[in-house]
């Protein structure tokens, strides 16, 4: 009865909650208060308003609707076949809504990624059982989520939440421990604890290390993490030192990227690896920024982080900004006499420049 | 009853009893993610990743090992907390003084570290930390640098590896030199160069002796003496000398041999060695025998026997009366020949020398029958009844004659 939007939202039909049975009231998807709405095309999820049944189709509905028909439907549960296969829709409807979820936070949109948060954490919930550690992961994606929307509070009891349950189950494994650290770390910096922030962020990058080893991309984000709470502490030297040994990770991976980049310039690129490069980006301009700042500037590692920039976006294809960051990193490099650097800056802002002029860059 | 209820509905929980996060994370975390946490939480992540990479190392090391093997015996370094917290302390120590640019610290944090683990088995850290202390770009020609260099020639050389200790100790000299420090007990640090180049010198020299390559031999044993002397150790400097004296015997300069080895004997007098005055009077003994001289090479090796029973050196005194009784039946005294054959035997078992026990048991064997016999030997060459029947006689009279 409500209008169609073609291809935005589903049919949603009005329901009298008095019409239902005694024990089989229906409540609202997002907030669990009375619903008035019934899904059209699943007919088995319900809504208070307008507002949440859109804000639930935009976020998770549109993907899972039918899966939940299935799922949710009252069937014979005293076959074990049937409640295994029904085990096993459950728990890839949580994959679903985990990737759902996943994709939506890296792009920044925390308000859209709730509904599947939420939906993640109640099928886990409802398969696992309330305090187990298979929900260690619901509620870290949950607390992201909300950590972005500014909402602590419920941050704070998802975390504590999760801490009881990895509490329980001393052998977890580390990568979990992992997540669990750095989202306390995020969660404790946002508040203002530092030193609590500082202890988490310690776990983080040991757990890291243990699961993933010195050298991986985990372990240097879990040192670009702490260098910025002792940034916010104040501790500059600390800060000097940790960011000079992520930017010469990066260095290393971005050297390594580099040359498969023109080995096969035209290699399609993975949804994982671009989100690592968004956040290298991101990271790299954090500690141009501050080197810049410094009194004392240190022109090698603002060569090196400059450089890191410019072959980042190199790769990336934008060659206005790797002539910006490369003559920055020139400039820089040039101050020190004899820098093992300055020759590879200047071959890549030659490269830059015969790769403008040409007629048709890139096609070989 | 309700005055207690409220007494404990109103008191404060003191402060002492909350444990504080840390000693909580003392009592559950292993020592290992402890000292890690620890560590990153004071920001050392460069000491943090050396610790992290030593551990993984211990790991593979144990990994590697065959079962049973000594390696094995000690418990993991990731669970010795004393070992963990002194390599905690001292590299965060030297992270805050590179950070400071203040490369002598770093280079003594170090070096107290190389030094601190004396363990056979914790050897390997040793090398690391004296490696990482020598080998660095700045600071690496300081003295605690110059230190951590002798340190390493000296493990080099007790491990054996002659030729890597020499290099150590050559440029740790060097630098020793070009600085002038004194070591604690304000002597110069480089006649511990000295002294150390002496005894690789002289090993290596015995190396090559023993290769037959008589050249090389002959000049790193003259070489190793003169660094022994200028070192100032008397014990090295009687060492290097005595090598230098057994160069000299396997290429048949006895003179010189026996000069250089009675310097030996009065160095290891003075110092009261008496192994070492025995073993130079042995080489004395066996050069005078070489040169005919026997009546003082008897001399010599009875003083010797005698010091070896004075001072309860079995072994050697085995050794010696093995000698002596053969110099004895050489020159026709077997009565003296089986008494020094049987002391021989005695003190082998008493040392539990298997080899040495068998070979005085022959020895004595056979130079007793041969005394025996000689009496009887002119009966034993004619061919005739009545030499039988008098061999025969003596046979069955003669039992046990027992003859020292």
């Amino acid at each position: 009865m409500e209008p169609d939007e073609p291809g935005t939202s589903a049919v949603a039909t009005e329901i009298m909650p008095l019409a239902f049975a005694k024990g089989k009231e229906k409540y609202c998807e997002l907030c669990q208060r009375e619903a008035y709405l019934q899904c059209a095309k699943c007919q088995v999820t319900f809504y208070c308003n307008a507002d949440h049944q859109q804000a639930d189709w935009v976020g998770v509905h549109e993907r899972i609707c039918q899966m939940l028909v299935s799922i949710r439907t009252m069937k014979d549960i005293y076959d074990p076949a049937v409640r295994k296969r029904n085990q096993l829709r459950k728990t890839h409807l949580i994959k679903i809504c985990k990737l759902v979820a996943q994709s939506k936070l890296s792009e920044g949109k925390h308000e859209e990624a709730l509904p599947a948060a939420h939906c993640c954490l109640q099928t886990s919930i409802d398969l696992y059982g309330p305090n187990t550690i298979q929900l260690v992961p619901a509620y870290i994606l949950l607390a992201e989520a909300n950590m972005g929307l500014g909402n602590l509070a419920v941050v704070a009891e998802l975390l504590s939440q999760a801490e009881w349950a990895v509490l329980k189950n001393p052998e977890l494994g580390a990568s979990i421990q992992q997540q669990l650290h750095r989202s306390l770390g995020h969660f404790h910096t946002s508040v203002g604890n530092l030193e609590t922030a500082l202890h988490h962020f310690s776990n983080d990058i040991y757990f890291a290390c243990e699961e993933y080893g010195l050298d991986s991309s985990a372990t240097t984000k879990g040192y670009f993490l702490i260098a910025n709470v002792f940034n916010r502490q104040g501790k500059a030297t600390i800060v000097h030192s940790l960011y000079s040994e992520v930017a010469e990770r990066w260095h290393k991976h971005l050297n390594s990227l580099l040359e498969t980049h023109q080995k096969h310039a035209d290699s399609s690129v993975s949804f994982y690896e671009k989100a690592q490069r968004v956040e290298m980006e991101e990271m790299l301009r954090v500690m141009l920024e501050f080197e810049q700042k410094q009194s004392r500037r240190d022109a090698a590692l603002i060569a090196l982080i400059a450089y890191n920039l410019a072959m980042l976006w190199f790769i990336n294809g934008d060659f206005h900004k790797t002539q910006d960051f490369g003559s920055t990193a020139l400039q820089a490099s040039l101050q020190i006499p004899k820098h093992k650097l300055t020759e590879p800056i200047q071959e890549l802002l030659q490269q830059v420049e015969s790769l403008q002029t040409e007629p048709q860059p890139g096609s070989d | 009853m309700k005055k207690v209820l409220d007494s404990f509905r109103n008191r404060k929980v003191s402060a002492s009893s909350i444990l504080s996060r840390k000693e909580i994370a003392l009592f559950r975390n292993s020592p290992k993610q402890f000292m890690c946490v620890e560590m990153l939480q004071d920001g050392y992540h460069r000491s943090f990743s050396e610790l992290f990479t030593l551990l993984r190392t211990d790991v593979e090391q144990r990994a590697n090992a065959p079962p049973r093997s000594p390696r094995l015996q000690e418990p993991p370094l990731a669970d010795q907390r004393e070992k963990l917290e002194t390599i905690r302390l001292h590299l965060c120590r030297a992270e805050k003084a590179e950070r400071d640019g203040a490369w002598t610290a770093v280079c003594e944090e170090r070096l107290h570290l190389g030094r601190y683990f004396t363990h056979p088995m914790d050897l390997w850290l040793s090398f690391h930390f004296y490696h990482s202390c020598a080998d660095r770009v700045f600071g690496g020609r300081s003295k605690s640098a110059t230190e951590a260099r002798f340190h390493l020639a000296e493990l080099y050389r007790q491990q054996g590896d002659l030729l890597e200790a020499r290099d150590h100790a050559e440029r740790a000299l060097k630098q020793a030199e070009d600085g002038g420090w004194l070591d604690p007990e304000g002597r110069p640090l480089r006649l511990w160069g000295c002294r150390e180049l002496g005894e690789i010198y002289s090993l290596l020299g015995e190396a090559y002796l023993a290769a037959q390559d008589y050249d090389t031999a002959t000049m790193l044993l003259q070489l190793g003496s003169k660094m022994a002397i200028e070192g100032g150790d008397k014990s090295v400097e009687a060492e290097s000398f005595f090598r230098e004296g057994m160069g000299l015997q396997s290429s048949g300069d006895h003179q010189a041999a026996m000069e250089l080895f009675n310097i030996c004997a009065e160095l290891f007098g003075s110092l009261q060695d008496v192994k070492g005055l025995v073993k130079s009077y042995k080489a004395i003994a066996k050069s005078l025998e070489s040169e005919g001289n026997i009546e003082e090479c008897i001399k010599i090796l009875e003083k010797a026997a005698d010091l070896c029973q004075i001072s309860d050196l079995q072994e050697l005194l085995a050794d010696i009366s093995l000698t002596l009784g053969c110099i004895y039946s050489d020159v026709n005294r077997p009565l003296k020949s089986c008494e020094y054959f049987l002391q021989s035997y005695k003190a082998a078992c008493t040392a539990r020398e298997v080899v040495l026990q068998h070979k005085a048991q022959v020895k004595l064997g056979h130079t007793s029958v041969h005394a025996l016999i000689k009496s009887y030997n002119s009966e034993m060459e004619t061919p005739s009844l009545t030499s039988v029947k008098r061999l025969v006689d003596w046979k069955e009279t003669r039992g046990h004659q027992d003859f020292c």
